[in-house]
């Protein structure tokens, strides 16, 4: 699969989810949504794509970035990545969310198998993620050179804001790597956390 | 069952350098790490000698309440530079470090049942 999430930083958050149900019409795994509160640096709406392959996305994106040429739109982040959700085949859960986060360039690719291994670890332990995928970012744009994208669907939103990050697989041993009092840290800039309600 | 948590610092000085990090740390870094909440319960020394020609090791361990406080304490912390810019200003006297997060072993179950 070819993913493309976007997460768009505007006030006429109505307006531009309307322009951008009509500009991804015909993908048909689309998830266009205001994000919910609670969101940190994770913009107004968030839109994931899913492809078969790549073959469709310059049309696509020359249409979203024509929807999202307006003035009352302040700031994106998107990433593509391949992959596709880990989980049963129509995973259950009423929230999505993208983590958008960056490496430190200079992280040696056995530490960064060892995040990606810990990362992957989460959902083993956090019985609220229904489904996931972790992919490494093939192409970023926003604020920062995103790296990785890490998603999940959860059963609702007290499943994200409770046991996510109540549960000590989280605090207590993934947390390290984006803690700058731990000698582990590499993710050094600022992460989006978003996410929104899935359609019933 | 409590929910208190554990922060445990374990720091290898360079030879020499384990007294000078004792009360930097006590001195500089702990006022601060108790305005975020946490509680320090003891600064260990092994072995218990200052030495000058050997590696010493300093365990040092915090309390916190529970984990929503050791959200709180690490949200108040990240966006601070001066917390990162300490540990990278005492790095010339450190060989090696790691800081865990842990829990007494009859919380363990309960800590997971989120």
């Amino acid at each position: 699969m070819f993913n493309v999430t976007t997460l768009v930083h505007t006030e006429a958050r109505d307006a531009v989810v309307a322009a951008l149900r009509s500009a991804v019409h015909g993908v048909p795994d689309a998830l266009i949504a205001p994000t919910l509160p609670g969101v940190r640096n994770g913009g107004d709406v968030l839109m994931h794509l899913g492809f078969h392959d790549d073959r469709d996305w310059p049309r696509v994106r020359a249409r979203i970035d024509e929807a999202l040429s307006t003035p009352a739109v302040t700031r994106v982040d998107s990433v593509t990545y391949r992959g596709t959700l880990v989980g049963p085949e129509n995973p259950d859960g009423s929230v999505y969310r993208a983590l958008f986060l960056r490496v430190a360039p200079d992280t040696p690719d056995d530490v960064v198998e060892r995040f990606e291994a810990d990362l992957a670890a989460l959902p083993r332990y956090v019985s609220t993620i229904t489904a996931w995928q972790l992919s490494r970012v093939e192409e970023a744009t926003g604020v920062s050179d995103w790296t990785h994208v890490f998603s999940q669907r959860f059963t609702d939103l007290a499943g994200l804001t409770g046991p996510y990050l109540m549960h000590p697989i989280h605090w207590a041993y993934v947390d390290r790597w984006f803690d700058p009092e731990c000698p582990e840290y590499i993710v050094r800039d600022r992460v989006c956390h978003s996410f929104c309600a899935l359609p019933h | 069952m409590s929910e208190e948590v554990y922060v445990v610092d374990r720091v290898i000085t360079k030879p020499g350098c384990a007294k000078r990090f004792v009360d930097a740390y006590l001195a500089e870094y702990a006022p601060g790490a108790r305005q975020r909440g946490m509680t320090l319960r003891d600064v260990l020394v092994s072995p218990p000698i200052w030495f000058d020609d050997q590696v010493n090791t300093i365990t040092v361990t915090w309390s916190l309440p529970s984990p929503q406080a050791w959200w709180e304490m690490t949200w108040q912390g990240r966006p601070d530079p001066t917390v990162a810019q300490w540990w990278a200003d005492v790095g010339p006297w450190i060989h090696d470090r790691s800081r865990g997060v842990a829990a007494a072993a009859e919380d363990v179950d309960g800590l997971c049942d989120v």
